[in-house]
């Protein structure tokens, strides 16, 4: 969604990153009854899930707060690595 | 709570981070974390991470919304495509062998990456900020 925004809509990459977490938020709980309804017993570690959930929480309060003083051209360098990362990680092994 | 119960929050703790600043749902992170950290097998991992994501994007889209960093009507129509998508996603998943869309987004995020970095290194530094709407 991110490059759709950047290269497509042609949004700065600071409100690309923002928008694309609020989108975010209705596909995922869309995705969520699919997912668990589809694929029989729902496959949650729900501990797992509890203490990841306190971390994350934290951590997209502060990733959101700090987008605000990251420069766009080092924002949009790191959005690029982690997307090559991640499309070398999918390639490699799906 | 144990050892693990810690690295989990912390591992989240990063996790939500990338979220928070690069606007990613999670799931990238939250699936190799619980694989490869936790050993879990790949639907749980799957499973958990979903779940995982919904807080995690509440509260950071939220927190954008509460900045002013999103653009709202962007957000509405790629939220709404997104929920088709997802289900119609999910519906053609059954069919294809998970492996090949894997490797098909795999490819599709190598190439936008190298689009958005060559306009990362095109572009000034002193480029104005793009106006809110």
């Amino acid at each position: 969604m991110i490059p759709l925004l950047v290269l497509w809509a042609g949004l700065g990459q600071r409100q690309a990153n923002a928008t694309s977490l609020v989108a975010i938020i209705p596909i995922a709980i869309a995705a969520v009854p699919i997912y668990y309804f589809r694929a029989g017993a729902p496959q949650v570690d729900l501990r797992v899930a509890l203490f990841l959930v306190i971390g994350s929480m934290v951590g997209a309060y502060i990733g959101a707060r700090t987008l605000k003083s990251i420069p766009e051209r080092q924002l949009r360098i790191g959005v690029a690595i982690v997307m090559v990362l991640v499309g070398i990680k999918q390639v490699a092994l799906p | 709570m144990t050892l693990d119960d810690l690295f989990a929050v912390i591992g989240g703790l990063g996790a939500g981070l990338l979220s928070g600043a690069i606007g990613i749902g999670g799931g990238l992170v939250f699936v190799p974390i619980l694989t490869i950290g936790f050993r879990v097998a790949q639907t749980v991992a799957q499973g958990t991470s979903l779940a995982a994501i919904v807080p995690t994007a509440l509260v950071g889209g939220i927190t954008h919304l509460r900045q002013g960093n999103a653009n709202v009507t962007a957000a509405w129509w790629l939220g709404g495509a997104g929920v088709v998508g997802a289900i119609g996603g999910a519906l053609l998943a059954v069919h294809l062998e998970s492996g090949v869309l894997a490797r098909v987004f795999g490819a599709f995020y190598i190439g936008a990456a190298l689009l958005l970095l060559q306009r990362a290194l095109t572009t000034r530094e002193s480029e104005p900020p793009a106006p809110s709407s």
